[in-house]
């Protein structure tokens, strides 16, 4: 058995294994470019607060139909909007800033989610929903996740250019149309969705992981913002496959083993990426002092 | 001689009277307190539901139990109220497994300040012993077992706490826990003897029951995949060979070599049925009965009662339920 | 050509036909501060006009007024004159993100919105429209160059380029000189004098007032309300300026 045979044949003799792939790689699709736009408005810790914010509407779901997927994906959905939408109205209708009235919110919904689940006693099921079985993916799961994923980069390609100007330019955008802030809504919302999916396969602890560790390496590698999208969405699905085979051969827990997987590409992207990287960096500094110091030679 | 003066001389006839008096209201003090003692149930705190469920059998009508660690609820990874301190304060008895099951209650009993009677219930036990390589097991005398021994999280080596899933066991907690209460409360204690007898009957009655019923099942299909390695005093017992998926804690998450290995390990050994407990996550095993094509054997009960209205809501109900899947899943797969 | 001349600007009755933007004793503030007071006149078609003042002066606001991002708290502003509705417009700078990873050819080209919208493509027509663009302001080669390594006047000259891309036909500039080079300045300037030429309307915010005086024809000195307007020459008086620094002073709190 060859080392190429080491890579694929765990995915080919188990389907838990395949449909793992599926399920991760489905969410990094959709969940890298998410990631780069949070990155990209500064809104890096907004994905783990709206994270934290569905936790009361994903227990709510579950206190009603149990395990049912529907029921909590809804739950989700439902306090993931009710928390952006109350935030950026308070944005901008009160002096605070968008940040903090998140920061406020997605407390309180945390707060009231961790009561919820403490009502129930210390339900196993519950958990296992926020830590995720990426080795067990129904084919509901599995289904909502791809769903899920095709419509976000459907919807992200159509708002790409009001997106991109929302984020980069909003007076202008301003001046040219009136979609700001439905763009920044609909943003929102596919955040939302994204998470909600992503539970199933990584649970709510990792699967911002999946969001932003792959963003944030493609930044040291593209120049473009849809480079950069088109990159992390790859290193995501990267980071599914080895972390999988990690899990498969160094016996991990298989959703730390994929955030990690992501996260030893980011700290490699930070060393040698070529955009900023380290290496780069020090480098030209390099060069620059050579520089600098042959400049007496020619007088 | 003083007695005669006592009966003849006018002040003593006052005297008299009045030692009367007190003798009378002491007897009806001693009454009436005696009453109070046999009418006022004897508080006792049970660790955990099938614990509290052969105390209440157990005490009847003279005990009022209270459980820590209700139906449906994780033993390993709870946390204690003041609400449970509050209780434990309050009792006179508490009724624990020990083991090492529940890591949580030397700090609860410490805090609470109880100065009842304590029950090991799994007192005389013979122990299994946890080697998760080989996953054999070894046997050993407990002497003491103390609660809290180690950690909460079995994974190395440790002692296999369930040991009630072997109705043997079951009986001899019932002895320990009879024989506690009546430590608690001496008056009652014939009463808890003779309900312990008969509770003592029934799981005898149960465990032939059971012992007839999967007798019929031939030896090759006595294999099942658990996802909890609790009845492992189960399957010795009753010959039964369960292989636990992800180790005794139901909170460890499972790397892809585990999950792996079951599989194989499925589809090597033949098992009969896939079986997950109240308490872990339903949708990898769904996942491994899937893949190796076994037969979903539905919910067994391994650390806690169901609820009350359904047939696991006893400790009897309990074993009984489990043995019933167990008899009907490895029916139909010797029958396939 | 002026319509006013002195301390205070007269009140016509009827403007002149020729009239791209009108202004009918406006008012302009948020919250609790008035920034621009009563203000009225017009801005032919054609004109070049500079609009100076101290600080806080509502210069911007007055822009910003015309451009409709701010309602009027009083009075009217009616705008003419373009075909697909508002004016260009190019704000004060530092409202965009500059290390935004974009080229500086899809940054320029942004100035198509109102042709090309948010999905539809650009045409080979847009495309040469923009390279022309790029070459006007002196940016032909730095199509591929992320926008991040411009320096401030290379960005100033790409901000000018989106702004013509607009294909106005009255454009509006706030302040663009502020935060750039001489001779950036004197290849916009010359820019600007050439659009004037194509008779577009074209009015400036500037500081500058050398400047203004050599190439502008039209001024409107603002401190918080008209002070004067009409031909630079009768506006920039020592008398006017020193009323202007008068009236903002008392205002500027």
């Amino acid at each position: 058995m060859n080392s190429i045979e080491l890579l694929y044949l765990p995915f080919v003799e188990f389907g838990f294994m395949r449909r793992a792939l599926v399920g991760a790689v489905a969410l990094a699709l959709a969940a890298g470019p998410l990631g780069v736009f949070l990155i990209l408005r500064r809104m890096s810790l907004m994905g783990d607060a709206m994270a934290h914010a569905i936790l009361p509407g994903v227990a709510v779901g579950f206190l009603t139909a149990g395990l049912s997927l529907t029921a909590m994906t809804i739950g989700g959905m439902i306090t993931g909007v009710i928390v952006a939408l109350l935030a950026a109205a308070v944005a901008r209708l009160t002096p605070q800033r968008e940040d903090a009235s998140f920061a406020a919110f997605y407390l309180v919904s945390l707060g009231v989610g961790v009561l919820l689940i403490s009502l129930r006693g210390s339900n196993m099921e519950l958990l296992h929903v926020l830590f995720g079985t990426v080795l067990g993916m129904s084919d509901a799961a599995l289904l909502l996740v791809a769903a899920t994923s095709s419509i976000t980069l459907l919807v992200l390609a159509l708002i790409f250019r009001p997106l991109v100007l929302e984020c980069m330019d909003p007076l202008f955008l301003r001046s040219e149309s009136r979609m700001g802030p439905v763009v920044h809504v609909v943003f929102l919302l596919l955040l939302v969705m994204t998470l909600v999916a992503g539970f199933q396969v990584l649970g709510t602890l990792m699967v911002v992981g999946i969001m932003m560790l792959p963003a944030a390496a493609a930044r040291f590698w593209a120049v473009t913002a849809i480079g950069q999208m088109a990159l992390a969405a790859l290193v995501g699905a990267f980071a599914s496959f080895s972390g999988l085979l990690l899990s498969y051969y160094a016996n991990l827990p298989a959703s730390p083993a994929i955030i990690l997987a992501a996260g030893i590409v980011y700290f490699l992207s930070v060393t040698f990426g070529r955009q900023g990287g380290l290496w780069q960096v020090a480098k030209q500094a390099r060069a620059r002092s050579l520089r600098l110091s042959r400049i007496p030679e020619r007088n | 001689m003083p007695y005669h003066k006592f009966y003849t001389s006018f002040p003593h006839r006052a005297r008299r009277r009045r030692l009367l008096g007190m003798a009378g209201g002491a007897l009806v003090l001693g009454a009436w307190s005696a009453r109070a003692v046999s009418r006022d149930p004897l508080p006792v705190v049970a660790s955990f539901s099938i614990l509290g469920d052969m105390v209440r059998e157990i005490g009847g009508e003279r005990v009022t139990v209270t459980t820590i660690v209700g139906r449906n609820s994780d033993v390993h990874s709870f946390e204690p109220t003041p609400g449970d301190a509050k209780a434990l304060q309050q009792a006179k008895a508490l009724v624990l497994n020990g083991l090492g099951f529940e890591a949580w209650l030397p700090r609860l009993v410490e805090a609470s300040g109880f100065n009842g009677v304590s029950v090991t219930a799994s007192e005389g036990v013979v122990v299994r012993q946890l080697n998760p390589e080989t996953g054999e097991a070894t046997h050993t005398e407990s002497k003491h077992a103390e609660a809290g021994h180690g950690d909460h999280d079995h994974t190395h080596g440790d002692v296999d706490p369930h040991a009630w899933q072997d109705l043997a066991n079951g009986m001899l907690y019932a002895r320990n826990i009879a024989a506690g209460l009546a430590r608690a409360d001496p008056r009652n204690a014939s009463y808890y003897e003779s309900r312990a007898s008969g509770y003592i009957a029934r799981m005898k009655a149960l465990d032939n029951e059971v012992r007839s019923a999967l007798a019929a099942i031939p030896p090759e299909h006595r294999r099942v995949i658990s996802s909890h390695d609790a009845f492992g005093y189960f399957g010795d017992a009753y010959g039964i060979e369960f292989i636990p998926v992800a180790g005794l804690s139901s909170q460890a998450e499972p790397s892809a070599r585990d999950v792996a290995r079951i599989i194989q390990l499925a589809r090597e050994k033949r098992v009969s049925g896939v079986f997950i407990e109240n308490m872990s996550n339903p949708a990898l095993a769904q996942q491994v009965a899937r893949e190796s094509d076994v037969l979903m054997g539905g919910t067994l009960y391994s650390d806690a009662l169901g609820p009350a209205d359904q047939p696991a809501s006893t400790y009897l109900g309990m074993v009984s339920w489990n043995a019933g899947r167990l008899v009907y899943v490895l029916k139909q797969s010797a029958q396939k | 050509m002026g319509a006013g001349v002195g301390v205070m600007a007269a009140r016509p009755d009827t403007y002149s036909p020729a009239a791209v933007i009108e202004l009918e004793e406006v008012s302009l503030g948020w919250r609790d501060k008035v920034a621009v007071r009563d203000l009225s006149g017009c801005f032919e078609k054609g004109s070049l006009t500079a609009v100076v003042g101290p600080n806080g002066a509502g210069k911007s606001t007055l822009l910003r007024g015309i451009m409709g991002l701010v309602s009027p708290l009083a009075g009217r502003i009616r705008v003419t004159g373009e075909s697909d509705g508002t004016p260009a417009f190019m704000p004060q700078q530092g409202g965009f993100d500059r290390s935004f990873p974009v080229s500086t050819r899809d940054f320029v080209a942004m100035g198509a919105w109102r042709r090309v919208g948010p999905w539809r493509a650009f045409s080979s027509a847009e495309r040469q429209r923009l390279d022309e663009a790029m070459q006007a302001v002196g940016l032909g080669d730095f199509g591929r160059r992320p926008l991040s390594t411009l320096s401030g006047g290379q960005l100033q000259r790409a901000l000018f380029a989106r702004l013509m891309l607009h294909d106005a036909d009255t454009y509006m500039l706030d302040e663009p000189f502020s935060a750039v080079d001489r001779a950036t300045t004197e290849d916009l300037m010359d820019l600007v004098l050439e659009w004037n030429r194509c008779n577009k309307t074209v009015v400036v915010v500037l500081h500058d007032l050398e400047l203004v005086r050599r190439c502008f024809p039209q001024t409107l000195l603002l401190a918080g309300q008209c002070v004067a307007w009409g031909s630079t020459d009768e506006v920039l008086t020592p008398e006017n300026l020193h009323l202007a620094r008068h009236l903002c002073a008392g205002d500027y709190l």
